[in-house]
């Protein structure tokens, strides 16, 4: 189990680059088995394998919703492209795909491409840092939270820069709308990881997953879950907290002008934003790829458990917030920069000083022989 | 305030000579002819009486003449009245009920663009329903639904 | 940010329908509206002139198109005074049943499109699978779901099919149960309570003063109900109470209306008993031949021959979903209404919006203007 995503990649190409460099010319086999292109292009490879991997999760993620909120809603969702619809947003990303890419004459053409691409490549960039089970990524990331945080956060800006160089006036409505909450909801954030932080003490993901081998962290943690769950809601703009792109108000919020693939740049976004929430839910608080001591160990050790395990989390927690879709209406945006400031904020503070509390309890030495049940 | 029907209010004392003739009307507590040059005095009058709703303003063509009537609703009264004057078809104007009921702003706008009533002191005489810019009258009986093949743009654009 | 106004509509999905209420805003706080109307104006009243009495129906449907039992009611009690015609007893029963099962359909149409301006999406699609079985119970009795055509001067076209009092009796026995689930979904969510409650405040004596009429009307605490204060058809007969809030907000009206289709259930039952225990002719004998009893083919002898009929001037009120319509029907002679003046409620209610939108907030604006419940084809006619 210590094989590593690189290092599968990394040996492939190392592979197919020695069959290639026998049958040519010495100079050049020389020149196509040295260590530094093989090391490139495993890192590219691997980077692809990753992309198609989270690409395919996140349009899974998107039939997982449409398909929970149609029972949610008395109705069956789509059925009709591929077994159960689980083809049609292929359909519908062919469509966007070859739908006209146009830009409103008034528009600032630079800010109103850049700012879906950096948008959706800030996105992708996560996956590449997040790790869903052990030796799923190669380099040691020491502050790997801390980067996979910061990297979260840039969306604020790419979204306010689409916005107003769309020059008009619900997308820069909706813009604003979204720089406020999200900075509100940073603060909550970061406070309530640093309640986990605080018992882990660590910044890596994976000593943080290790951390929870005896226990997982909601049950200890349980107010900076929720602090987190909502904050991440907040960041992820899904109802509640939609507000920016309200449609009953704001048309679509920051991008009515945008249309065919660019569009789909900030729809797969928000869903890849969407499933790496659903990915730090789990790795912070559910245990990442760890699994409770009761579960038969046929079940946890077969090949690939860990990210399977993992990925089943996932879409529970995605289910979650599904239900939170299907249940709840919108806030408004004084209420939820209020809730934000004056109540989540304190809530994240006391979460930070229960988790010095669990901290002082973890060092009884009862806790180091209870087995893991899973919370 | 008791609920006396409206026929009970002595409209002849109320209203003096502004009052041209009082007809009955099924269902309703009767229709009331006045003189368009009181129309604010007898606005007023019926106001007071208890006809706080406006229920509509509506022009009438007769071609010789146009009639514009108000129908008024009494909540102690239960029951509806009905006002109606006649104005010359050369320049029909009439008082403005904007003042009295402030409903009245709306159903004005629509009487003017309809059927060419102007009402004097209309806060907000724009059009409504037509266009900016429309100088028909769609309301008036001269003028006349075309086959489609005659229709032709009837708009000034301003 | 300064102030700038914006266009919500003709396109925005606030409006349901085609206006445009301009907004004057700065930052998110509203300082001036103004609506603007006319997108859907299809000129029924001028059309009506050119169109034999009976023939007004079918624009009926089309002018409030989900509540056109409705219209065709009002249109019809307003023609009929202006001919003369009196109704078959039970032609009035079944018209009344046809208004108040187009009021639970308007009001659920109404529930799920306000729910869904909320964000709250699952209520729209309960709110839509439920006014279904209404629709199918329409199309059972009139052959269509939505533009009926099924009242006539003088009665209605058909009788009620066999069967039917028992199949509705089951929809309205499902309608009760899935009302107290809308309650749920709506008072019961602490957010729904904080988006709506002290919203779009119009107070009883702006609402008298500005002519709106009503659930708006009845949410300020005036009972005003014109199935109470001057029955129609056969209000007078049956037994039930008039929704009232006293709040004047938007939580006011959902309580309003959602009270109303209760209420409604209740005239319905009445009313289905009567008819189960009372057969009889639909429409009324004698009809005068130019009137077209509903079929006659055009072209036929003394169809379009000039009549012998007493001039008149008929004026009609219901309750509609909305609120207060009302119709000025004034017959001059000839085949054709001389005059059609339509009350469209909404029109009105619209008339008041710098009143109940001005001082709150731009995400307040798809609650408030979904507790109006506006319906544009009938605003614009």
């Amino acid at each position: 189990m210590t094989v590593s995503l690189y290092s599968v990649a990394h040996d492939l190409v190392a592979l197919v680059l020695t069959a290639i460099g026998s049958v040519l010319p010495a100079p050049l086999s020389r020149w196509i088995t040295n260590a530094g292109l093989i090391t490139a292009l495993g890192v590219i490879v691997f980077a692809a394998i990753l992309l198609i991997a989270s690409m395919l999760n996140t349009i899974v993620l998107i039939w997982f919703e449409r398909k929970l909120l149609g029972r949610f809603m008395d109705r069956r969702g789509a059925m009709h492209v591929g077994f159960a619809g689980l083809l049609q947003n292929f359909a519908d990303g062919l469509k966007l795909m070859r739908k006209n890419t146009f830009r409103p004459e008034e528009a600032d053409g630079l800010g109103f491409y850049l700012g879906p691409t950096a948008y959706m490549v800030t996105s992708l960039i996560l996956f590449g840092i997040l790790p869903v089970s052990t030796g799923w990524n190669s380099g040691v990331l020491p502050l790997s939270l801390l980067l996979a945080l910061v990297v979260f956060s840039f969306a604020p800006l790419f979204i306010f820069i689409s916005a107003w160089s769309s020059n008009n006036k619900y997308s820069l409505m909706g813009g604003m709308r979204s720089a406020a909450q999200m900075i509100a909801y940073e603060v909550p954030l970061l406070l309530s990881v640093v309640a986990v932080v605080v018992v882990s003490g660590s910044f890596d993901l994976n000593t943080i997953v290790a951390q929870q081998q005896n226990y997982w962290y909601w049950g200890p943690l349980f107010l900076a879950l929720i602090v987190f769950v909502a904050a991440m809601l907040a960041e992820m703009e899904r109802i509640p907290f939609d507000l920016p792109e309200a449609e009953a108000e704001l048309v679509e919020g920051w991008n009515t002008e945008y249309g065919g693939m660019l569009f789909a740049f900030f729809m797969l976004s928000d869903y890849v934003r969407a499933l790496v929430g659903s990915f730090l839910v789990v790795l912070l608080f559910l245990g990442g790829w760890t699994m409770p001591g009761w579960v038969p160990s046929a079940a946890t050790s077969f090949p690939l458990a860990g990210i399977v395990w993992f990925m089943v989390k996932v879409y529970i927690v995605f289910a979650v917030f599904v239900w939170i879709r299907a249940a709840l209406p919108r806030v408004r945006t004084d209420q939820l920069l209020r809730v934000g400031w004056n109540r989540m904020i304190p809530l994240a503070l006391l979460s930070v000083v229960l988790a010095a509390g669990v901290v002082m309890v973890k060092c009884l030495p009862v806790f180091g022989c209870l087995p893991n049940l899973g919370i | 305030m008791t609920a006396a029907p409206a026929s009970s209010v002595q409209w002849p004392e109320l209203l003096g000579n502004s009052l041209i003739a009082l007809e009955p009307l099924e269902g309703t507590s009767g229709r009331l002819r006045f003189r368009a040059a009181d129309a604010e005095r007898v606005f007023r009058a019926v106001h007071d009486a208890g006809f706080h709703h406006l229920t509509l303003v509506g022009g009438i063509d007769w071609v010789d003449h146009r009639e514009v009537i108000y129908t008024l609703w009494s909540d102690e009264r239960k029951s509806y009245l009905f006002l109606s004057t006649d104005l010359p078809a050369d320049h029909p104007s009439i008082a403005t009920a904007t003042k009295v009921w402030p409903s009245a702003n709306w159903h004005e706008r629509e009487a003017w663009e309809m059927v060419d009533i102007h009402f004097d002191g209309h806060p907000d005489l724009r059009h409504l329903l037509m266009p900016d810019g429309y100088e028909f009258h769609p309301l008036l009986r001269s003028f006349k639904l075309h086959e489609p093949e005659d229709l032709e743009v009837k708009v000034r654009h301003v | 940010m300064s102030e700038m106004w914006i266009n919500m509509g003709p396109q925005h999905p606030m409006t349901h329908g085609l206006w445009n209420l301009r907004v004057r805003i700065d930052g998110e706080l509203i300082l001036d509206v103004d609506p603007e109307m006319g997108y859907l104006h299809r000129g029924i009243e001028k059309i009506s002139e050119d169109r034999h009495y009976n023939e007004v129906v079918t624009l009926m449907d089309r002018t409030c198109y989900v509540a056109g039992m409705a219209w065709e009611h009002l249109y019809i009690l307003g023609a009929e005074k202006a001919l003369h015609i009196t109704p078959p007893e039970r032609a009035e029963y079944i018209r009344t049943m046809s208004e108040e099962f187009q009021r639970i359909a308007s009001h659920i149409m109404w529930y799920a499109a306000f729910v869904q301006d909320l964000g709250l999406m699952s209520p729209f699609l309960y709110g839509m699978r439920d006014r279904d079985l209404l629709l199918d119970l329409f199309q059972s009795y009139t052959g269509a779901r939505m533009t009926y055509e099924y009242m006539r001067v003088g009665g209605v076209r058909n009788d009620l099919p066999h069967g039917f009092s028992d199949r509705a009796r089951k929809v309205l026995d499902w309608l009760m149960e899935r009302f107290k689930e809308y309650d749920q979904l709506c008072m019961g969510s602490d957010i729904f309570r904080r988006r709506c409650d002290g919203l779009g405040v119009l107070s009883a004596q702006d609402c008298i003063d500005f002519g709106v009429t009503g659930p708006m009307l009845r949410s300020a605490g005036v009972a005003r109900d014109l199935r109470k204060d001057r029955p129609y058809s056969v209000y007078g007969r049956v037994d039930f109470d008039v929704a009232r809030a006293t709040t004047a907000d938007v939580t006011g009206r959902y309580l309003v209306r959602m009270e109303e289709m209760r209420q409604s259930v209740r005239i319905l039952r009445q009313v289905l008993d009567w008819l189960d225990r009372n057969p009889g002719p639909v429409m009324a004998e004698n009809l005068p031949r130019w009137l077209g009893a509903p079929y006659a083919p055009i072209g036929r002898e003394g169809y379009l021959l000039k009549r012998e009929y007493p001039k008149g001037v008929g004026f009609a009120a219901i309750e509609e979903p909305h609120g207060e319509a009302a119709v000025y029907v004034v017959n001059e002679g000839g085949e054709h209404p001389y005059r059609v003046k339509f009350r469209s409620p909404v029109y009105v209610n619209l008339s008041a919006a710098r009143k109940y939108l001005v001082g709150y907030h731009v995400a307040d604006i798809p609650p408030i203007m979904g507790s109006v419940d506006v319906c544009v084809g009938e605003s614009d006619r």
